[in-house]
C-alpha cells in the first residue's frame, strides 16, 4: 500500500525556505557612526508615489528633516527664513530672495541656478503641486547668491507659499530623465533619504555637512503603520522612539508623559449645503447652530484632547482668538417642525462617526429628522462636492500647502471655491475673502482674514465643532521632538533618543 | 441490467469491475485485509454479477473521452471566468460611477482639495479620457509582454510589487495552516482517541465549544493577541514582518477560527469511519488503535480538503484586518488599498494572481483528494460515511438558546440609541449589566436591538447559500472552476463589484455576501457527493434499477444535506461579520443601527479599555454559533431523553446491521452484503 500523506508535508517543508524571502527587509540599526543613536519613528502615512517631491510625500520628507524650502513657516504662522536669509518685496510681483550658504546632500552648492530651476520645475509639476495651484511664478537666479522669483498676479503671500513642502530646493540631480524626481541624496535637510523599502519604511542617515550643524541623531528609522493601533503599540513595545498621530480612542494607553499634545491647525466642521434641502434656509441652519453643544463633542468624543470650536480657525493660529469679532448678519433660529435632512461623514478619522451619531441626537432633539451616511472619505466627497447631502461632517486643514489662511477661505467659502462643501454663494462673503487677499501688510492682514471669518460665520453655513489637538507618542529617552501646529516638521537637528546604546 | 450499467457508468466514472480493484479499494491498509476482503467479496456477492467483459472495455474508452472532454471545457469555462473578472475590474470605476481620477488623487494625498485642474491633469497622466476598453486593451498587451502595468497612485510597476505581497501573503497562509491543522486536531483529538478505542458508542457529541471558536472574529484574536500577549507580555514581537518569530500571532489568529471550524466538520464524519467494517475487522485483529485513528482520518479528510484549499486561498486575499493589526505588507491590504483607490492596474495584477492561485490550489488539493481515495472513487467501493447513530439530543442547545434569547429580551427593554457622552466606556454595573460603549449607549440594549435585523439577515443569507450551495454542488464540474474564481476574490472586492454593478441599494451587501457564501457549502457538497456516488449501498440501488433521479432524491441528497445544513450554521456568525465589513464603503448597515458586526467594528478601537463594548457582540455571535451546531445535533425533550438513552445503550457503531435502521432499504441490503461469509 502506498502512503501519499506525507509527502504534501515533505513538499511543504521543502518550500519554507524559499518563503523566507518573502519576510520584510528589516531596518538594520548599526548605521549609528560617530555619536547619537538612531532614532526610530513610526509614521501614519505612507509614501503614496514614491516620495515625489510634490504631492503628499512632499509632507513626508519635510516631517522627517530630509527637505527644507526657502523659506518655512514660525509659531506664529508667518514666514522665516529657511535657505533664503532675507527677502524684499521689489514691486507687487517681484520678490528677492537671498540665499544662505548651504550645500546639497549630494556635495553640489546651493546656487541661485539650482534654486531657480527646482522652482521650475515644481511648477511643471503634473498634477501641479497644491502650493502653486491657480497661481504661477518664475525665478531667475540674479548674481551670485541671489533668486528673483516674479508672480503672474500681486501675491501678497509669496513668502507664505514657498514655504511648502512641495517647493522644496533639490539639486540638479533630482532631475533625470522623464517626469520622476528623486529626493534621494539630493536635498539640503539635516537628514539624507537613503534607501526607502516600499511603502514600509525608509532609511535616513545624517547629513554631516548640514548649514544648520550637525543633528544630535545619527540617522532615522521611519515606518509607516497605518493602523493608528498598531502605531500606538509599536511605541509601547519599544519598538519606535516616536509614533505620530496617536488615535484619541490610544492615548489612554499611552503612560504618563508619553502623549505629547499639539493645538494644530485642522478643524472639524459641520458644512450645512446652503443651495438646496432643508439648510437653503437661513433659519434652520440657524437653528441646527443653536441645537449643537460642542463642549460635549471636545470633552467626551475627543476627551479632551481638542478645543470647542471657536471658528474656521483655531489656536493653532495664535493671533486669531484676540482679533476674532462677532459673527455679522446671522438670522433668526426657526423652528424645525420635523424637517428630514441626511447627514454624511467619513470613517477614515474614527472620531468622525462619533462625532456624526453625537450631532445626530442633538439635531433630533431640536426637531430634525436625521438619516446618518458613513462612507470611506475619497468615496463621499465627490457626492458632498456635489450637494447630495443637507449636512456634512469633515475635518479640515486650514493651513494649506499654500501656508496663507486666506486661502482656505477662498476655497472652501466663495462662488467658484474648489472645495466649498457648503455650496455658499455670497457676495459679501466674496468681497470680503478678496479683500483679505489683497491686503499685504501682516497685521492688517490677518484683520482682514478675521472679518471674512466672521462673515462666513454670520450664513450660518458653517459650524464649527472642534479644533483637534494632534498627540505625539514619544518614548522616554527622547529629546527634542518638533511639535509643530501645521504638521510639517517632526525631526530636527535637536531630536534624538537620549543616552540609549 | 441496462439501467445498472448506466448507473454504474455514472458513479464511477468508467470503473474497473476487477477483484484486485475492488479489493484495493475496500481495504486502506493491508492489515485489515480480513474483514475488507469480506467486505470486497460481499459486494462482488451483491453486485458484481451485472459486468461482463466487453462492456467493461467500453466504459473505460468512454470513461478516457470523458476526462478529455471534461478537462477541456473545465479549463475554457476557467479562463473565461477569470477573463470576465478581470473586465468587470477594468469597467468598475465606469459602471460605479466614481471618478477615478478623483479617488486617485485623494489616494495620493488625502488633504488635496479636488480642483478640476488638478482631476484634469490625473485623467491625462493615465489615459481616463480613452476609456475603459482602451486601457483594458493596452494592460491585457502589456501582461503578454510580461508587464502588468504601473500603479495609477504611485506610478511603479506593478509585478514586483504584487508578487512581493503575494509572497507575504503566502507565507501568512502556511503559518496560519499549521496553526488550523493543530486546531483542527486537538478539536477532532477526542473523537479519533476514543473512536481508535473503539469507545465512541452513546458519548454525547457537539458540545460546541469548538463552534465558540469557530464563531470568532479575526480581527478580535488579533486585537486580544497582539494587546496581551505583544505589548503587555511582550513574549512575541506583534508589529511587523521579518521573521519566524513574527509569524506566531497573526497565524494563530487566522488558523484558529478556521481550524476550529474545519475540526468540527472532521469530527462530524469520523464516527462514520470507525463504525466501517474495515474499523472493526483491524479492531478484532489486534491492530494498534494508532494505526486505525490514522486511516480513519485518511477516510473523513478528502471530503474537507476542498474547504481546506478554499480557507487558504480564501485567506491570502482577504486577511485584511489582521494584516492591518500586525503592521503585515500583504496582499490583502494591497488590493484594498487598490480597490478603494481604484487603481486598476494593482487591482487586476492582485486578482489575476489570487485567481491562478484558486486555480493551482483547488487543482493541487482535487489531485490530493484523488490519491487519498482514488482507487476506492474509481471503483465504486466505498462504504457509506455516516454516523450510524445520530448524535444523542442534548440539553446544551436549551442553555445556549435560553441565555441568547434572556440577553435579546434583557436589551429589547432599554434604548439602544440613547447617547450620553458623558457615560462613555463604563465598566458593567447594574445599571448597565453589560457597560456603556464609546459613546455613552448600553452596550446590552445594543445587542438586543441588533439581535433581529442581524439573525434575519444572516439567517437569511445562509439559507440561500445552503440552497445555491447544494444545487451548485450537484454539479461540480459547472461550479468548481466558479467557485474557485469567486472565492479568491477579496470580499471588499466582491462588495465594489456588486455594488457597481446592482447599484448601492438596500440589498446591495446582502447579495454581495451571498454571492460568495455559497462558496464553501459547494464545495463541500461537491466533495460529499463524490465519496457517496462511490458507496456501496449506492452501487446496489443502481443494481437494483434505480433511476437517477430516486438516487438523488432517496440517497445522495439525504446522505448530503444534514452535514453540509450544519456547516451552514457553523457559518452564519461569518456571515454576519462579512456583512458589516461592507459598512467600510458605505455598504450595509449604518451607524447608529446597533446591528453585531457594525458593533463589532465600532468597538474595536476600545477593545483594550472597554473589552465588555467588543466582548458582548462577540459573545452573541459565538453563542449562536454553538446553538446552531448543538441544535443540529437533536434537542433534548423529555421524549428524545429516553430514546436517545436506549439507543445510546443498546445500539453502538460497533453493531451496523443495526444502524441501518436510519436509513432501510439499499444500505440493508449491502450491509446485510456485507456481513454475509
Amino acid at each position: 500500500m502506498r502512503s501519499v500523506r506525507p509527502r504534501p508535508l515533505i513538499a511543504g517543508l521543502l518550500v519554507a525556505p524559499l518563503l523566507t524571502g518573502c519576510f520584510a527587509a528589516k531596518n538594520d540599526s548599526s548605521g549609528g557612526t560617530a555619536g547619537g543613536a538612531r532614532l526610530k519613528v513610526a509614521l501614519a502615512f505612507p509614501p503614496s508615489e514614491n516620495f515625489s517631491p510634490y504631492g503628499a510625500d512632499a509632507t513626508l520628507l519635510s516631517r522627517l528633516g530630509v527637505t527644507e524650502g526657502l523659506t518655512k513657516l514660525d509659531a506664529n504662522g508667518t514666514a522665516a527664513p529657511s535657505l533664503a536669509a532675507s527677502w524684499q518685496q521689489e514691486n507687487d510681483r517681484s520678490w528677492l530672495f537671498t540665499l544662505r550658504q548651504a550645500d546639497f546632500q549630494d556635495g553640489s552648492r546651493v546656487t541661485p541656478a539650482a534654486v531657480a530651476s527646482a522652482l521650475t520645475h515644481a511648477g511643471k509639476a503634473k498634477p501641479v503641486t497644491a502650493a502653486l495651484s491657480g497661481a504661477s511664478l518664475t525665478a531667475e537666479p540674479v548674481g551670485k547668491d541671489r533668486v528673483r522669483i516674479t508672480t503672474a498676479d500681486p501675491d501678497p503671500a509669496l513668502p507664505l507659499r514657498l514655504s511648502s513642502p512641495g517647493l522644496a530646493v533639490l539639486s540638479a540631480k533630482a532631475y533625470g530623465k522623464g517626469d520622476k524626481v528623486s529626493p534621494v541624496g539630493t536635498a539640503t535637510g539635516p537628514f539624507e533619504l537613503t534607501k526607502s523599502t516600499g511603502a514600509s519604511a525608509a532609511t535616513l542617515d545624517r547629513f554631516d555637512d548640514y548649514w544648520g550643524g550637525l543633528a544630535r541623531a545619527s540617522g532615522v528609522d521611519a515606518r509607516f503603520i497605518a493602523d493608528g493601533t498598531a502605531r500606538t503599540n509599536a511605541l509601547r513595545t519599544g519598538d519606535v522612539d516616536i509614533a505620530e498621530a496617536v488615535p484619541v480612542s490610544q492615548a489612554a494607553s499611552l503612560d504618563k508623559g508619553h502623549a505629547r499634545e499639539t493645538a494644530t491647525a485642522r478643524t472639524t466642521a459641520l458644512q450645512l449645503n446652503t443651495e438646496k434641502g432643508a439648510f437653503k434656509d437661513p433659519g434652520l441652519r440657524a437653528a441646527a447652530r443653536a441645537a449643537i453643544d460642542t463642549s460635549a463633542l471636545a470633552k467626551d468624543v475627543y476627551e479632551g484632547h481638542a478645543d470647542t470650536g471657536k471658528g474656521i480657525f483655531g489656536p493653532a493660529l495664535n493671533w486669531a482668538d484676540g482679533k476674532r469679532t462677532e459673527p455679522k448678519g446671522r438670522a433668526k433660529p426657526k423652528a424645525p417642525g420635523g424637517q428630514t435632512i441626511t447627514l454624511g461623514t467619513y470613517d477614515n478619522r474614527p472620531e468622525l462617526p462619533e462625532v456624526a451619531q453625537v450631532l445626530k441626537q442633538q439635531l433630533q432633539k431640536a426637531g430634525f429628522k436625521v438619516k446618518l451616511e458613513v462612507r470611506e472619505s475619497s468615496r463621499i466627497e465627490g457626492d458632498a462636492l456635489e450637494g447630495k447631502f443637507d449636512a456634512f461632517v469633515g475635518a479640515r486643514n486650514t493651513m494649506l500647502d499654500t501656508g496663507d489662511p486666506v486661502s482656505v477661505l477662498a476655497s472652501d467659502y466663495t462662488c467658484d471655491g474648489s472645495y466649498n462643501l457648503s455650496l455658499l454663494c455670497d457676495s459679501s462673503v466674496d468681497k470680503a475673502v478678496e479683500k483679505a487677499e489683497n491686503t499685504a501688510d501682516t497685521a492688517k492682514r490677518q484683520d482682514a482674514t478675521m472679518a471674512a471669518e466672521a462673515r462666513i460665520l454670520g450664513t450660518d453655513a458653517v459650524v464649527p465643532l472642534v479644533h483637534q489637538r494632534i498627540i505625539t507618542g514619544v518614548g522616554g529617552s527622547v529629546r527634542g521632538e518638533i511639535l509643530d501646529p501645521y504638521e510639517r516638521t517632526l525631526i530636527g537637528t535637536g531630536t534624538g533618543a537620549g543616552t540609549r546604546r | 441490467m441496462r439501467k445498472t450499467e448506466d448507473g454504474g457508468r455514472d458513479a464511477g466514472g468508467g470503473g474497473r469491475s476487477t477483484a484486485g480493484g475492488t479489493r484495493d479499494a475496500g481495504s486502506d491498509e493491508r492489515n485489515t485485509a480480513g474483514g475488507a476482503r469480506d467486505a470486497g467479496s460481499g459486494w462482488r456477492k451483491a453486485a458484481g454479477g451485472a459486468r461482463d467483459a466487453r462492456s467493461s472495455r467500453r466504459r473505460t474508452a468512454r470513461g478516457v473521452r470523458r476526462l478529455g472532454r471534461a478537462g477541456g471545457p473545465a479549463l475554457l469555462w476557467r479562463v473565461v471566468l477569470a477573463t470576465a473578472l478581470l473586465c468587470l475590474i477594468g469597467l468598475l470605476p465606469w459602471l460605479s460611477r466614481t471618478d477615478p481620477a478623483l479617488t486617485v488623487l485623494k489616494a495620493r494625498s488625502a488633504e488635496r482639495t479636488p480642483a478640476p485642474e488638478a482631476l484634469a491633469a490625473v485623467r491625462t497622466q493615465l489615459g481616463l479620457d480613452h476609456g475603459p476598453l482602451h486601457l483594458l486593451g493596452q494592460w491585457t498587451g502589456g501582461l503578454l509582454r510580461g508587464d502588468a502595468g504601473q500603479s495609477w497612485i504611485s506610478g511603479e510597476a506593478v509585478l514586483p510589487s504584487v508578487a512581493q505581497s503575494l509572497g507575504v501573503s503566502l507565507l501568512l497562509m502556511s503559518g496560519a495552516l499549521v496553526v488550523a491543522v493543530l486546531t483542527a486536531g486537538a478539536v477532532c483529538a477526542r473523537t479519533l482517541w476514543l473512536g481508535s478505542r473503539r469507545r465512541l458508542s452513546g458519548r454525547r457529541r457537539a458540545r460546541g465549544g469548538a463552534a465558540i471558536f469557530a464563531a470568532l472574529p479575526e480581527f478580535l484574536t488579533a486585537s486580544v493577541l497582539a494587546t496581551v500577549i505583544g505589548v503587555h507580555l511582550g513574549w512575541l514581537p506583534a508589529l511587523g514582518w521579518y521573521g519566524p518569530q513574527w509569524m506566531v500571532l497573526p497565524s494563530v489568529s487566522l488558523g484558529l477560527p478556521a481550524g476550529a471550524l474545519l475540526g468540527r466538520l472532521l469530527d462530524d464524519l469520523l464516527p462514520g469511519a470507525y463504525a466501517e467494517p474495515w474499523a472493526r475487522a483491524a479492531a478484532a485483529r489486534g491492530i494498534p488503535g494508532g494505526r486505525v485513528a490514522r486511516q480513519a482520518l485518511r477516510r473523513c479528510v478528502p471530503a474537507l480538503l476542498p474547504n481546506l484549499g478554499l480557507f487558504l486561498v480564501g485567506l491570502t486575499g482577504g486577511a485584511v484586518a489582521v494584516e492591518q493589526i500586525f503592521d503585515i505588507p500583504g496582499l490583502g491590504r494591497t488590493t484594498l488599498q487598490a480597490a478603494v483607490a481604484q487603481d486598476l492596474p494593482v487591482l487586476q495584477a492582485g486578482t489575476l494572481a489570487l485567481v491562478l492561485l484558486a486555480a493551482v490550489a483547488g487543482g493541487l488539493f482535487r489531485i490530493a483528494a484523488r490519491l487519498t481515495t482514488g482507487p476506492a472513487l474509481r471503483d465504486g467501493a466505498l462504504p457509506t460515511l455516516h454516523s450510524p447513530v445520530p448524535p444523542a439530543p442534548s440539553r446544551l442547545p436549551l442553555l445556549y438558546g435560553g441565555l441568547l434569547l434572556g440577553v435579546i429580551l434583557l436589551g429589547l427593554a432599554r434604548d439602544p440609541l440613547a447617547l450620553d457622552t458623558a457615560a462613555r466606556l463604563q465598566a458593567p454595573s447594574s445599571a448597565h449589566l453589560f457597560g456603556t460603549d464609546a459613546l455613552g449607549r448600553d452596550v446590552l440594549a445594543r445587542v438586543g436591538h441588533g439581535a433581529l435585523h442581524t439573525l434575519a439577515l444572516a439567517v437569511g443569507i445562509s439559507a440561500f447559500a445552503l440552497v445555491a450551495g447544494v444545487l451548485l454542488g450537484l454539479v461540480p464540474r459547472f461550479s468548481g472552476p466558479l467557485l474557485d474564481t469567486l472565492n479568491a476574490i477579496p470580499p471588499t472586492l466582491a462588495g465594489l463589484v456588486v455594488a457597481g454593478v446592482a447599484g448601492s441599494g438596500a440589498a446591495t451587501p446582502a447579495i454581495a455576501v451571498a454571492a460568495v457564501a455559497w462558496v464553501p457549502l459547494a464545495a463541500h457538497t461537491a466533495a460529499l457527493l463524490l465519496q457517496e456516488r462511490a458507496t456501496l449501498h449506492l452501487t446496489a440501488t443502481r443494481s437494483l434499477g434505480a433511476g437517477r433521479f430516486h438516487q438523488l432524491r432517496r440517497h445522495l441528497l439525504p446522505a448530503v444535506l444534514v452535514p453540509v445544513t450544519r456547516h451552514a450554521l457553523l457559518r452564519l456568525p461569518s456571515v454576519a461579520l462579512a456583512l458589516a465589513a461592507l459598512g467600510f464603503l458605505g455598504l450595509g448597515a449604518q451607524p447608529p443601527s446597533p446591528e453585531w458586526g457594525l458593533l463589532l467594528a465600532e468597538n474595536q478601537p476600545y477593545a483594550e479599555r472597554a473589552p465588555w463594548a467588543l466582548l458582548a457582540p462577540a459573545a452573541a455571535l459565538a453563542l449562536l454559533g454553538a446553538l446552531a451546531v448543538t441544535a443540529a445535533g437533536g434537542v433534548w425533550t423529555p421524549r428524545s431523553s429516553r430514546r436517545g438513552l436506549g439507543r445510546g445503550r443498546g445500539l453502538g457503531p460497533d453493531e451496523p446491521p443495526r444502524a441501518a435502521e436510519a436509513r432501510p432499504a439499499a444500505r440493508e441490503l449491502v450491509t446485510a452484503g456485507t456481513t454475509a461469509r
